[in-house]
């Protein structure tokens, strides 16, 4: 290299430019990503408070009824033959039986059912135990009749993996299966 | 073939166009299969004798499945070349990586749209924040969208490559509490067991739906490997921008006085002066 001081070459600013502004497109990801973020905390706390509400078949819930006591929860059965539509306290609900492990449980639910409800295709329902009897809890075939029911207004149904066309695993539950 | 510096006008080829040919032709006979000539799901209960089933909102399921399945494989082979990008550190790597994610988070959205649409006849409901599947594949979305928007937070090309990389690596964790959400919390899901680990399926509704999965993997081929091209091609644009940003800096000043800057002299003999 030469060394010259006599003739010192001229300057040359060799230092790296600052990179071009791609600024806002960085500032609109990372807003993005925030709000990921915080999509995914909203779904873990919705989910955990969701998790809160407990799940029981009917028989856990008719063995936990007085732990229970007015507290909502989920439950899961199927309905017995004998659907009755009729009126509690002015709105529509359908009173029924729901089983599992042929432990029986009258229901009284509020609103209108879900399209593919129907006797002995199981379903999840979200509601309270009630003492009393269900309103025309005489039309039920196989009525619990213990003096309680479930009152629910959430209702969805449970469906089995079978896409056979003779293929109906659903075990039997009750004397109306 | 392409020069060095060329750039192709297309990310088309002969084989990816007749790939995409036969994905199209494929996605025409999946629907006359699925929305014709295939039957709705009516079965008699063995018990009170009545009808019940999902009846037609089962032909959904020749669309949901397939995805549900491609899409897994989408974001596994995205954790196969994260693993890549981190081992190997080439482009090829990070470029399918980037392909893949976003193929698979498509496919996501649209399971989880097609699953909602076919939710709300069979279910009675378009929602369930208490299905551990349905959260389990929210936050798997939710996760890879994650993925790509943090692609876009640093100027870093190998930084960001490096960080979407253990991202992506995370995210997979997800993938087996989706698939066996529903043997693990069988109880707490309304989602029904696998049917086809348990063979519950026959004749064309199970045609239908293997030919649902030929379908969308050839779609998934395709479009990743057609992403994979444009993602190629946005990397050697920006290498042609780095090359182009060089030469222009360096025209700013003559050679000469880039020569004397860097100490460099044509003169032999001035390499030797003090």
């Amino acid at each position: 290299m030469t060394d010259d001081a006599g003739s010192e070459p001229p300057s040359l600013d060799l230092t790296p430019r600052p990179a071009r502004p791609a600024a806002g497109n960085r500032r609109g990801a990372i807003a993005l990503l925030l709000l990921l973020v915080g999509g995914i905390i909203f779904v873990l706390l919705r989910t955990l408070g969701d998790a809160s509400l407990f799940f029981y078949d009917v028989a856990e819930a008719v063995d936990l009824r007085s732990d229970l006591g007015d507290s909502r929860f989920r439950v899961v059965g199927t309905p017995q033959p004998g659907l009755l539509v009729t009126e509690l306290d002015g709105a529509s609900a359908v009173v029924f039986t729901l089983c599992a492990d042929d432990v029986l449980a009258d229901v009284v639910h509020l609103g209108d059912p879900a399209e593919l409800f129907q006797a002995g295709v199981p379903v999840v329902l979200q509601g309270a135990w009630t003492a009393g009897r269900p309103p025309d809890m005489a039309g039920l075939p196989d009525a619990a009749g213990d003096g309680w029911y479930l009152r629910t207004d959430h209702m969805v149904v449970k469906h089995d993996n079978d896409y056979r066309s003779d293929g109906a695993e659903l075990e039997p539950c009750g004397a109306g299966g | 073939m392409a020069g060095r510096d060329e750039t192709p006008g297309t990310t088309g080829s002969r084989g990816s166009r007749l790939l995409g040919c036969v994905a199209l032709a494929s996605l025409g006979v999946l629907g006359v299969l699925a929305f014709v000539l295939t039957g709705p799901d009516v079965r008699i209960h063995p018990t009170t004798g009545e009808e019940f089933g999902q009846f037609d909102a089962v032909r959904m399921l020749y669309l949901h499945v397939p995805m549900a399945i491609l899409m897994y494989a989408s974001f596994l082979l995205c954790a196969v070349a994260s693993v890549g990008v981190l081992v190997k550190r080439t482009p090829w790597w990070d470029v399918m990586a980037h392909s893949t994610a976003e193929v698979g988070t498509v496919l996501c959205g649209l399971v989880l749209v097609t699953g909602s649409i076919w939710g709300r006849p069979v279910w009675n409901t378009w929602w369930e924040w208490g299905d551990v599947r349905l959260m389990t594949t929210l936050v798997l979305f939710l996760l890879f969208a994650g993925y790509l928007a943090l692609r876009g937070t640093t100027s870093d090309p190998r930084r960001q490559e490096r960080q979407a990389a253990v991202v992506a690596l995370v995210a997979v964790l997800d993938i087996p509490l989706v698939n066996r959400s529903v043997e693990w919390w069988e109880n707490r899901t309304l989602h029904q067991r696998s049917t086809l680990e348990e063979l519950k399926i026959e004749d064309l509704t199970l045609f239908t739906l293997m030919f649902g999965f030929l379908t969308f993997g050839l779609v998934v081929w395709w479009l990743t490997l057609q992403r994979f091209r444009v993602g190629w091609l946005e990397r050697a644009a920006i290498d042609h921008a780095v090359g182009s940003a060089i030469a222009e800096r360096r025209s700013e000043t003559s050679a000469v006085e880039l020569d004397a800057a860097i100490g460099v002299s044509d003169d032999p003999a001035g390499e030797e002066s003090p």
